[in-house]
């Protein structure tokens, strides 16, 4: 099996606390993984540690063929991370928030390229708005706005349902279809069953740290 | 120009249109900054000789005071955007971070450095502008040096708590090679540099700035590793 994401006794602790304790996950190419759990229970922390923002404390990441800390570079330029905050200045309006986020990720991108991506979101209206002057759900479709600058490979999504109405939950839906019809693989964090689940191949849940039994 | 250039360019891109739409950080450093100046000239008095004499020392410590308000700044709005280590997540070389993150710190104290010159020549009755060649390559050289320490601290210290006391605890030992050289230098080109000390004074600044640049690039990934 083709697989994007091979975690195998990823531990990582934080102080005395351990976040995970010995996961061990397989994302396959082309499939969409719903991560589960309650508050605290590692599901961020593992999202950051396959995204390369975090490294393990043990155990053995690869992503995308790289064995972490390998590649890294060549990781994030295939794959992205979309947290439950959002990334957003707000200063900046919506597309000049894109146009930074494209001209970090090396791609040229023109205003109509922006502004299309803003539409797709139901954000065309507020593209030249301040995002100070956004609430939570337009932040969050920005999110989702960013990551459709770029063909992926991998996406991580936490928490990516929170302060969405039900169109955003939807354009969260059709991005998710999109990447899995395109090859990409999907691994969404939510404490959302059924959006988390709809188009999930495999559900994995953490308890303390731990993937619970007969759920990976 | 190279993918680190243009990452850096589009931090500083950002980071100078988010200042210019609310410039509310750079007012007030303006305002702090003349303050400092005017607390010296009274705090001095009415001797023109003396203030004139210590005109060189007491303007870098107001560009350093001010200054360290603006390197708080730096990473600041990364964290308030969703946090600085979030920069790490594009492609590319983590460095660019750093060199445009160090940009935007040049040019904030470059433009306040061209309203406090002509402040501190009015205030303390000295003629900045008999040596402006030289003075220039001072005030560069200072600030670089300056910028480059602060800019690598400020990533250092954004995550801790008690950050605005540490940042000038770390920033301030570090900076005395470059407060001493680019005051002895201003000093010895303001009164005429008789005894050709100021060029001594240039090169341990310059050679300073050169060793601490490529410290700080060299180190700086390690800085947002968590």
């Amino acid at each position: 099996m083709n697989l994007a994401v091979v975690a195998e006794g990823v531990t990582r602790r934080f102080g005395r606390r351990w976040a995970l304790r010995g996961v061990d996950l397989a994302v396959p190419r082309g499939a969409v993984v719903a991560l589960l759990g309650a508050n605290g229970t590692g599901k961020t922390t593992l999202l950051r540690v396959v995204s390369t923002l975090l490294r393990p404390t043990a155990g053995r990441v690869q992503v995308l063929g790289h064995a972490l800390p390998a590649g890294e570079d060549e990781i994030r330029a295939r794959a992205a991370f979309m947290t439950a905050g959002g990334h957003a200045y707000e200063e900046l309006t919506g597309v000049e928030n894109l146009r930074f986020a494209a001209r970090m990720s090396g791609k040229t991108a023109s205003d109509d390229d922006l502004r299309g991506a803003l539409a797709a979101v139901d954000l065309g209206g507020a593209a030249d708005v301040p995002v100070r002057a956004w609430s939570t759900g337009m932040r969050q479709r920005l999110e989702l706005a960013r990551l459709r600058l770029r063909p992926l490979e991998l996406v991580l999504l936490d928490e990516p349902f929170v302060s969405l109405d039900e169109d955003g939950v939807g354009l969260v839906h059709e991005a998710v279809r999109g990447w899995r019809e395109a090859g990409a693989a999907v691994v969404i964090a939510s404490h959302r069953v059924d959006d988390a689940t709809r188009h999930a191949d495999e559900v994995v849940r953490l308890v303390g740290g731990r993937v619970a039994a007969g759920t990976a | 120009m190279s993918a680190l250039a243009r990452r850096a360019a589009a931090i500083l891109w950002k980071d100078i249109l988010s200042e210019t739409r609310t410039r509310q950080g750079f007012t007030a450093m303006l305002s702090f900054a003349a303050l400092v100046l005017f607390m010296f000239s009274f705090a001095i008095g009415v001797d023109n000789d003396l203030l004139g004499r210590l005109a060189g020392g007491l303007l870098w410590v107001a560009i350093v005071f001010t200054g360290t308000l603006s390197l708080g700044r730096t990473f600041q709005n990364e964290e308030l955007a969703g946090g600085t280590r979030l920069l790490r997540l594009y492609p590319g070389d983590v460095r660019a971070i750093y060199l445009g993150k160090l940009a935007g710190n040049l040019v904030v104290l470059a433009a306040l450095e061209v309203v406090l010159f002509p402040a501190a020549a009015i205030l303390y009755g000295v003629d900045f502008a008999a040596q402006a060649g030289p003075l220039l390559l001072v005030a560069a050289l200072g600030t670089f040096g300056f910028s480059v320490i602060g800019t690598f601290f400020s990533a250092l210290t954004v995550h801790l708590r008690a950050r605005e006391l540490l940042l000038p605890l770390l920033l301030f030992p570090a900076l005395v090679p470059v407060v001493l050289a680019s005051v002895g230098a201003t000093e010895a080109f303001l009164a005429g540099d008789p005894l050709g000390r100021a060029t001594g004074w240039l090169r341990l600044l310059a050679s300073y700035d050169v060793i601490l640049f490529v410290v700080c690039v060299w180190i700086f990934p390690v800085v947002l590793e968590e």
